[in-house]
C-alpha cells in the first residue's frame, strides 16, 4: 500500500519533472495551500480551493446555510468569472454547495450542457456518441444532484462529501467546446476531514471544490 | 463398547428430563430406571436442548452447542445478556439501535433470541436490543451457530441463542447486590421453592444507571441515564405422574432518558430524548407423557413489545414515534422413540403477529401476518459412532412467499477422544413489517420517503395522480412481493479432547446469503426528494474458521483461548470490481480502478477476534482474568465508490482485559468484586458503547431451607 503510495508519488513527481522541462517553462507549484489556486501542466489544468459559497450560518432549522451565490468559472480561461456576468456567456461552470450548473436551459444564455461518464478521467477523450448532453432545467440539473446521483455520495452518518471515484464530467463549455472535469475534493485543502473531525470543523472546511479538467 | 451403549440407553430418555427429574424428586416411582440413571447422568453431563428441540447430552448433539453456566455467567460480574456475549468466541457486538449480536458474520437481524426456546419480540432496524435482558435468574444459555430454521424458522438464519431460566426445586431465596461505577446499581431478588406437586420460581432485576458520556465536554450521555425492572414468575404443576403444567410470566420495562445540547450561533438548546419499552411475555405449557416412547408438549405464548421514543425541544416535541409488536403462537410437539436407535420429533404451529406503528399508514391498525408450520426431524444412529439428524420445516405465511428450510447433520466418534460433526441447512429471515409497511416521510431531514413493499406501489401511484411525483426510476418496476432471505450454512467440525483437562473444538463454517433485502431509490417526489423502498437485492457470503482451547491445567487453574477469523463478501460487489467497475483514488483523491484484493467485504467485521480467560478456582474464593482481542474493521466508506476496500476508514483494533474475583464467605454470604475494560480503552467515534475503566462489588445472600 504504502510502496503503491511512493510509486504513485514518484511518478508524479517525474511527470511533473517531464512536463515542465519539455514546456521549459518555470516550475509549477501544485502544493495545495489552502487558498485559491489554477495551475496548467500539460493539457490538464487543476484548480485548487474553489469557494463555492462557503457557510457563514445556520438556518433556525439547524441546516447550515450559504449566501446563496454560485461560483462562475470559465473553463477556456481557466478563471473566475463575476456574478455581474451570470446572465452572460462568459462562464461555463458555476457551483454552490454540492450544486453545479453549465450554461444553458435555466441557468444561462449559453449553449452549455453536461453528462456524467463512468469511468477513468484518463481514457474518456471524447464525447460519447451514445450519451445525451444534458441542459439544466431547475429543479433538475444537467449534472445530477443529491447523493450517488451525479459526483458525489453524503455520508449521513459521517456527515461527509465525498466525490464518486470514476465519475468525470463531460462538460459542454458556453461556446460548445467540450471538455472532461474530475473533482477529487470537496475540503479546503483537499483534505477531507477525519470522520471523527466536530461538525464545527467539517462545516468551516466544505465547499471548496479541487479539480481538475481538460479540452477535448 | 458397553458404556457406549449405556450412553445410548441414556440418550433416548433424555427428552423425558424435565418429567423425570420431576418424578425423581417426588421419589414417586422408585423402581423408575429411567429416573435413575438420569440421576446419576445429571451429575456427570449437561444436557442441551437448542440443537434438536429436544434434551440431549452435550457430547452426544450431532449439531455443536455451546453452553454458557450460571457459575461463568457470575464469575464475569454479568448483568445483562450482552455481558455474557461479548466474551464468547465469534461473536460480536454492534452499537446502534441498541446491542446486538453479530454471529458467524451475520447481522443480529439473522440471530433469534429465545427465552425457555420461546422467541422474543421487538427489534429496532433488525436488532434485538440485549441489554433488554436481565440474566440473574438464568440456569444457562445455550447458542447454536449455523442455520436452525429447520427448527424454529424466521431468524434463526445465522444461529440461535436460548436463555434457559433456572427452575430449580430448592427452597432458598437469594439476594443480591451491585454496586459500581457510574453509580450502576443492580439489585436480583431470586426466589424458589416447592410444595408437593408445586414448583414456583420468581426473579426480580432493579438495574439504574447514570450512563456515562466519553465525549468530552457534552451534556450528551453516550450511554444515556435508564433504569430497567425486570419481573419474572415460573410455575409448574406436577398434575399426574405423566402430566404437567408449566406457566411462565415475565414483565420487563426499560426507560431511557438522555439530555442534548445543540449550539447555533452561539445559542444552545436543550433537547432531552425519552424511550420506554415494555415487554411482555406469557407462556403456558402442558407436558404430557403417552407412554415411556411418545411424548407430546403444547406450548402456548403471548408476547408483547410496546416503544415509544420521544424528542422535545423546549418544550416542543419534534418526534414521537410509538410501535406495538404482538406475537401469539400455539404450537404441539410430539417426540416419538422408536428404539434406541431411532427417534422422531415433529410439531405443527401457528403464529399471529402484529404490528402497530405511527410510521405505518394508519396509527391504529395493527398490521398481522398469519404463519401455519409444521416441522418434523428424526434422529437415527445406524452404527453406534454414527449420530445423523435430519429434518425440514415449512412456514407458509399469508403476507410474502413461503419457506421451506431443510437441515441435515452428522457426527461421527472416531473414538473416546476424537469426534467429527458436519451438517448443512438452509435458514430464512421472513421481511419484517418495517420492511412490508412502512411509510415514512422524514420532514425533519428534506422530505425523503421510505415505503414498504406493500405500500409503495400503492402510495406512489396515489402521489402520480394528484402529480406529487417528479420521476420514476428504473428500480420502482422490479418491486414485487418480497420474498424470505435465505442462508445455506455449512458447518465442519472436531472436537478432540487428548485427556480430560485438555478439549479442542475447530471448527468451519460458510454461510451463502441470497435475496438480502435492500433499500432502493424508486421515486422522486415533486420537491427533489426521494423515495425509497425495500426488495430483495443482495447476495453474500461469510465463511470462516473458530476454534476453541480449553485447559485444565491444576484442578484450579484453567485457561481458555478462543479465536475466530471471518471473511465476507458481497458476491455482486466482487462481480463489478471482477467487471472492472469500481473505482477507487490514488494519493492525489483522483480516481483508478480498484483491484479485488483491496476489497474488504461487509463492513463492521473484524477479520481476527479471539479471548482468553484465566481462571483460578478453588472450593471458597475464585479468581479470573479475561482478555478480549478485535481486529480493526472498516467504518465508513471515505472513497465514497459504495463499497469497503483498503482505502477505507477503520476502527482500530483493540484489546480489552476484564477482571473479577468472589469469596465464598459462609454458606450464606458471598462477595465479589470486578474491574472490566483495566486498559481504559475508548474509542468515541466507533465503540460508543464502551465504558472506560468501571469497578463494581456484589454482594449476595442465600437463605436456604431445605425441601420438605
Amino acid at each position: 500500500m504504502k510502496k503503491n503510495q511512493i510509486l504513485i508519488a514518484m511518478a508524479m513527481v517525474v511527470s511533473s519533472f517531464y512536463a515542465c522541462t519539455s514546456d521549459n517553462t518555470v516550475t509549477v507549484d501544485t502544493t495545495n495551500n489552502g487558498t485559491f489556486k489554477v495551475y496548467t501542466v500539460g493539457n490538464v489544468t487543476s484548480v485548487q480551493n474553489l469557494i463555492a459559497d462557503t457557510i457563514v450560518g445556520m438556518s433556525m432549522q439547524g441546516q447550515p446555510v450559504g449566501t446563496g451565490h454560485f461560483t462562475f468559472f470559465n473553463l477556456r480561461t481557466g478563471s473566475i468569472v463575476p456574478n455581474a456576468d451570470s446572465a452572460t456567456s462568459n462562464w461555463d461552470v458555476a457551483f454552490r454547495g454540492t450544486t453545479i450548473l453549465t450554461n444553458a436551459g435555466t441557468s444561462g444564455p449559453g449553449a452549455g450542457g453536461a453528462y456524467v461518464h463512468v469511468g477513468l478521467f484518463a481514457d474518456v477523450n471524447a464525447f460519447n456518441a451514445d450519451s445525451t448532453v444534458r441542459t439544466d432545467a431547475a429543479p433538475v440539473y444537467a449534472i445530477k444532484t443529491g447523493s450517488n446521483k451525479g459526483w458525489y455520495v453524503y455520508d449521513g452518518a459521517n456527515n461527509l462529501i465525498t466525490p464518486i471515484p470514476g465519475r468525470v464530467l463531460m462538460i459542454q463549455a458556453a461556446n460548445s467546446a467540450k471538455y472532461k472535469l474530475e473533482i477529487n475534493n470537496y475540503y479546503k485543502g483537499g483534505v477531507t476531514p477525519l470522520t471523527s473531525a466536530t461538525d464545527a470543523i467539517k462545516l468551516s472546511t466544505q465547499r471548496y471544490y479541487n479539480f481538475r479538467y481538460s479540452a477535448l | 463398547m458397553k458404556r457406549i451403549k449405556y450412553h445410548l440407553l441414556i440418550i433416548t430418555i433424555l427428552a423425558f428430563a424435565n418429567l423425570a427429574k420431576a418424578q425423581q424428586a417426588r421419589l414417586s416411582k422408585p423402581t423408575d430406571s429411567a429416573a435413575h440413571s438420569l440421576k446419576t447422568y445429571h451429575i456427570n453431563e449437561e444436557t442441551v436442548i437448542t440443537a434438536t428441540r429436544s434434551e440431549r447430552k452435550l457430547s452426544n448433539v450431532a449439531i455443536p452447542t455451546k453452553i454458557i453456566t450460571q457459575k461463568s455467567i457470575k464469575q464475569i460480574g454479568a448483568m445483562r445478556l450482552s455481558d455474557v456475549l461479548q466474551e464468547q468466541s465469534g461473536l460480536f457486538l454492534t452499537a446502534g439501535f441498541g446491542t446486538g449480536v453479530q454471529m458467524q458474520g451475520l447481522n443480529p437481524d439473522y440471530t433469534l433470541i429465545m427465552i425457555n426456546g420461546e422467541p422474543l419480540v421487538g427489534r429496532t432496524s433488525g436488532v434485538l436490543d440485549l441489554n433488554r435482558l436481565a440474566i440473574g435468574n438464568i440456569k444457562k444459555i445455550e447458542i447454536v451457530k449455523g442455520p436452525s430454521s429447520s427448527l424454529y424458522g424466521s431468524e434463526a438464519m445465522a444461529g440461535v441463542i436460548n436463555i434457559i431460566t433456572d427452575q430449580s426445586q430448592k427452597n432458598k431465596v437469594e439476594a443480591s447486590v451491585r454496586y459500581g461505577t457510574y453509580n450502576t446499581k443492580d439489585i436480583n431478588l431470586n426466589t424458589t421453592f416447592s410444595k408437593g406437586k408445586f414448583t414456583f420460581a420468581h426473579f426480580l432485576n432493579n438495574y439504574q444507571s447514570d450512563g456515562f458520556s466519553i465525549r468530552p465536554y457534552s451534556v450528551e450521555r453516550t450511554v444515556a441515564p435508564i433504569w430497567r425492572l425486570t419481573n419474572q414468575f415460573h410455575a409448574a404443576y406436577q398434575a399426574t405422574a405423566k402430566t404437567k403444567i408449566e406457566l411462565d410470566l415475565r414483565y420487563a420495562y426499560e426507560h431511557i432518558q438522555n439530555q442534548i445540547a445543540v449550539t447555533n450561533n452561539g445559542i444552545i438548546t436543550y433537547s432531552t430524548g425519552n424511550e420506554y419499552h415494555q415487554d411482555v411475555n406469557l407462556n403456558p405449557v402442558i407436558t404430557h407423557l403417552f407412554s415411556s416412547k411418545l411424548k407430546s408438549t403444547l406450548r402456548l405464548y403471548a408476547t408483547n413489545y410496546n416503544a415509544d421514543q420521544s424528542l422535545n425541544t423546549s418544550g416542543n416535541s419534534i418526534y414521537d414515534d410509538k410501535l406495538n409488536h404482538q406475537f401469539l403462537r400455539a404450537e404441539n410437539q410430539t417426540d416419538y422413540y422408536l428404539n434406541d436407535k431411532v427417534c422422531f420429533n415433529a410439531g405443527v404451529g401457528m403464529v399471529q403477529e402484529g404490528v402497530k406503528s405511527n410510521r405505518y399508514e394508519l396509527n391504529s391498525t395493527r398490521r398481522t401476518n398469519n404463519i401455519a408450520y409444521v416441522f418434523a426431524q428424526t434422529e437415527i444412529k445406524p452404527v453406534e459412532k454414527l449420530t445423523i439428524i435430519a429434518g425440514f420445516r415449512y412456514d407458509n405465511n399469508q403476507l410474502f412467499a413461503a419457506a421451506f428450510s431443510p437441515k441435515i447433520a452428522a457426527m461421527l466418534k472416531a473414538n473416546d477422544h476424537l469426534k467429527f460433526n458436519a451438517s448443512i441447512g438452509r435458514g430464512f429471515k421472513a421481511p419484517d413489517f418495517r420492511q412490508l409497511y412502512l411509510n415514512f416521510t422524514n420532514t425533519a431531514a428534506g422530505g425523503y420517503s421510505v415505503f414498504g413493499a406493500l405500500e409503495a406501489q400503492k402510495q406512489i401511484e396515489f402521489l402520480q395522480s394528484i402529480g406529487q411525483i417528479s420521476s420514476i426510476e428504473s428500480d420502482y418496476y422490479r418491486l414485487k412481493e418480497l420474498h424470505p432471505e435465505y442462508a445455506t450454512g455449512i458447518n465442519l467440525g472436531l472436537q478432540y479432547n487428548p485427556s480430560a483437562a485438555v478439549q479442542f473444538d475447530f471448527s468451519l463454517f460458510r454461510n451463502d446469503v441470497e435475496n438480502l433485502i435492500d433499500t432502493r431509490l424508486v421515486a422522486y417526489h415533486k420537491s427533489g426528494a426521494q423515495i425509497f423502498s425495500y426488495l430483495n437485492l443482495k447476495n453474500a457470503y461469510t465463511q470462516g474458521v473458530e476454534t476453541q482451547l480449553n485447559v485444565k491445567i491444576t484442578p484450579q487453574i484453567a485457561v481458555a483461548v478462543g479465536y475466530q477469523y471471518l471473511l465476507t463478501a458481497d458476491k455482486d460487489q466482487i462481480k463489478e470490481i471482477k467487471a472492472g467497475k469500481i473505482y477507487t483514488i490514488d494519493a492525489s483523491g483522483f480516481a483508478r480502478l480498484m483491484r479485488l484484493d483491496e476489497y474488504i467485504g461487509l463492513p463492521n467485521r473484524s477479520k481476527h477476534m479471539a479471548n482468553f480467560k484465566f481462571t483460578y478456582e478453588n472450593e471458597n474464593y475464585f479468581t479470573n482474568l479475561r482478555i478480549l482481542f478485535r481486529s480493526k474493521w472498516a467504518v465508513s466508506d471515505k472513497d465514497g465508490n459504495g463499497l469497503y476496500n483498503t482505502n477505507d476508514a477503520f476502527a482500530n483494533a483493540f484489546a480489552q482485559i476484564n477482571f473479577a474475583a468472589g469469596k465464598q464467605f459462609s454458606k450464606q454470604f458471598r462477595a465479589q468484586i470486578g474491574c472490566d475494560n483495566i486498559g481504559n480503552y475508548v474509542d468515541i467515534a466507533n465503540l460508543p458503547n464502551l465504558a472506560g475503566r468501571t469497578f463494581y462489588t456484589t454482594l449476595t445472600y442465600q437463605f436456604n431451607q431445605k425441601n420438605k
